[in-house]
């Protein structure tokens, strides 16, 4: 009984998040709130993709724009130059090119941890911002890639905002339903034992290397789809979708929300969009206040606002 | 190879940190179903042993060859793919994690690391419980590793060691910090163990390696100093000089 509960509400809950353009249309504010919504969605499935390493398998990336970028330019490039305009093939694209650049970012450094792997994917995305940023007959250069058409799947032409929005959170709940059935299955709880004790884990017979390699290309393709996703939505990718500043935000959102959680970063997400889009044309400082919120829950909170608010439940419920 | 081969051989092992000779060519066998103990002073270089014979150090000289293949260069997830298990002298264990899902992350590595989708078997849940109820921590299941007292984090190491279904088990100091009573109860559990399964024991627990030992080698400053039944060790004057002296004196 209570889990059929909980499934109708989900599933009312997915239904409401999806259909939110059309029930909200005669709000003043509708296009307004769902352009903001959807960019919050995109960025929730890149602190997702994030989460499944830094939460997950332990390994805390300071890289992962480089593979929503790859994804943005290669949604955009397939788009422009490709002449293709069919979802499904500009989509594959970004995934694959992101999956393919994890796989050779990921070969050389999955052997490193910590500090060391925290440096090593910002070098290496860094090489990436650099190739983005001068590749100017690919990637526009510092014009970055402007005026993408947004695709068609089929017939449909995805251009009006309010369908644009449909694919961001039909997207985002897919990814959420991939994710979590990840961290239930066994591969799930083999990135939890390489998180708490790798040593442990070569010991048991898991060639821990490898499957740290898989997560990092699986994080990678999901960062791409939401680069896709990204350069749809802007109609506009630039360098600065692989730069530091983007794996930067990712990373807050992954802290802020709370780490190793589903809803954690769908949460930080949230916040930081909040913050740079709404609050930051009210109150002056807002982004400094980030910051601040940030070095707060680095020190005070290490389990995010999902941590303080089970601690918070659990103690009302005693 | 004859029947009669050693399971283990370990060849002219070395090992050297810095100008200390960890391992000063190292030789012994071990056949198949034997219990051996390595005893020596701290210092003497059993732990560096296993970690050369588990491939977490690798050696700057000699080779490790198991049933009659050298491993001497595999990598330490190869080894325990081959039948290697260890309990750990200082617990490795997922600490936030049950006692139950600590060991069934042992048994569910043989099917391997890549299924995405379902489950974590039921099957390998209830093989767990009955490694845990084999080695005392029946009841104790759900509780995660770290808030298991230390003896009760000795028992779940060892049921770790014992879910991966090994042929050779190295035990690191299976009884250190352990009560009397723990200390006899997991004693008696490495006695009763099946005979199929090659055991080889580092011990500062006299009772303990007399009780389990079929042979002892003695280590000291990184070389074998004595290797032969337990009777044979116990009345060797070196040995009694470097350590067996010292312990008997306690």
């Amino acid at each position: 009984m209570r889990r059929v509960l909980l499934w109708a509400s989900a599933t009312i809950g997915a239904a409401t998040l999806v259909t939110f353009p059309y029930w909200t249309a005669e709000w003043e504010s509708s296009r307004f709130a769902t352009t903001v919504l959807r960019d919050i969605l995109v960025f929730a499935i890149f602190a997702l993709s994030l989460d499944l390493l830094v939460g997950r398998a332990g390994m805390p990336s300071l890289g992962h724009a480089a593979f929503f970028g790859a994804g943005a330019y290669a949604a955009g490039v397939a788009t422009q130059r490709l002449g293709t305009d069919q979802l499904p093939l500009t989509l594959g694209a970004a995934a694959f090119v992101a999956a393919a650049l994890a796989l050779l970012i990921g070969t050389l450094v999955v052997r490193s941890e910590g500090i060391f792997f925290l440096m090593l994917t910002l070098a290496f995305a860094q090489i990436v911002f650099a190739i983005a940023f001068q590749w100017t007959s690919v990637t526009g250069g510092s014009n970055g890639l402007a005026g993408i058409a947004r695709p068609f799947l089929g017939g449909i032409d995805l251009n009006p905002p309010e369908r644009m929005y449909v694919l961001v959170s039909a997207t985002f709940l897919a990814v959420v339903l991939l994710l979590r059935a990840v961290a239930g299955s066994p591969y799930g709880r083999v990135l939890v034992g390489i998180r708490e004790n790798e040593r442990r884990m070569r010991a048991l017979g898991y060639d821990t290397a490898r499957i740290r390699l898989s997560a990092f290309v699986l994080a990678g393709s999901i960062a791409g789809i939401a680069g896709a996703l990204s350069a749809y939505s802007l109609r506009f990718v630039s360098a600065q979708d692989v730069g530091i500043g983007t794996s930067i935000r990712a990373f807050v959102m992954v802290l802020v929300g709370g780490a190793g959680t589903l809803a954690g970063p769908v949460i930080g997400a949230a916040v930081v969009l909040y913050v740079e889009r709404i609050l930051s044309s009210a109150v002056p400082v807002a982004e400094t206040v980030l910051g601040l919120l940030f070095v707060a829950f680095v020190l005070l909170a290490r389990q995010g606002i999902v941590g303080i608010g089970g601690a918070a439940w659990a103690r009302m419920r005693r | 190879m004859g029947s009669d081969a050693p399971l283990i051989e370990v060849h002219e092992l070395s090992r050297s940190f810095g100008g200390i000779r960890a391992l000063d060519s190292v030789s012994f066998a071990v056949q198949s179903g034997e219990r051996r103990a390595v005893i020596g002073p701290n210092g003497a270089g059993k732990t560096t042993l296993f970690n050369v014979l588990t491939g977490e150090i690798a050696p700057s000289g000699g080779s490790v060859r198991v049933a009659g293949d050298d491993i001497t260069r595999l990598r330490p997830w190869q080894r325990a793919r081959r039948g290697i298990a260890r309990m750990y002298q200082r617990n490795e264990l997922f600490a936030p994690l049950a006692a139950r899902e600590n060991v069934a992350l042992a048994v569910s590595a043989r099917a391997g690391p890549y299924r995405f989708v379902g489950t974590p078997s039921p099957a390998e849940s209830a093989f767990a419980d009955e490694l845990l109820t084999r080695v005392g921590l029946a009841g104790r299941e759900g509780v995660p590793a770290r808030a298991l007292s230390h003896g009760e984090r000795r028992q779940l190491e060892l049921a770790v060691a014992l879910a991966q279904n090994p042929r050779v088990l190295l035990l690191d100091e299976p009884t250190a910090g352990m009560s009397p009573a723990e200390t006899a109860r997991i004693t008696e559990l490495i006695a009763g163990l099946d005979r199929t399964l090659t055991i080889v024991i580092v011990e500062h627990d006299m009772d303990v390696v007399f009780r389990l030992a079929d042979r002892v080698s003695v280590l000291h400053e990184g070389r074998v100093i004595a290797d032969g039944t337990a009777a044979d060790v116990r009345g060797d004057t070196r040995v009694n000089e470097v350590y067996l002296g010292k312990v008997v004196v306690r």
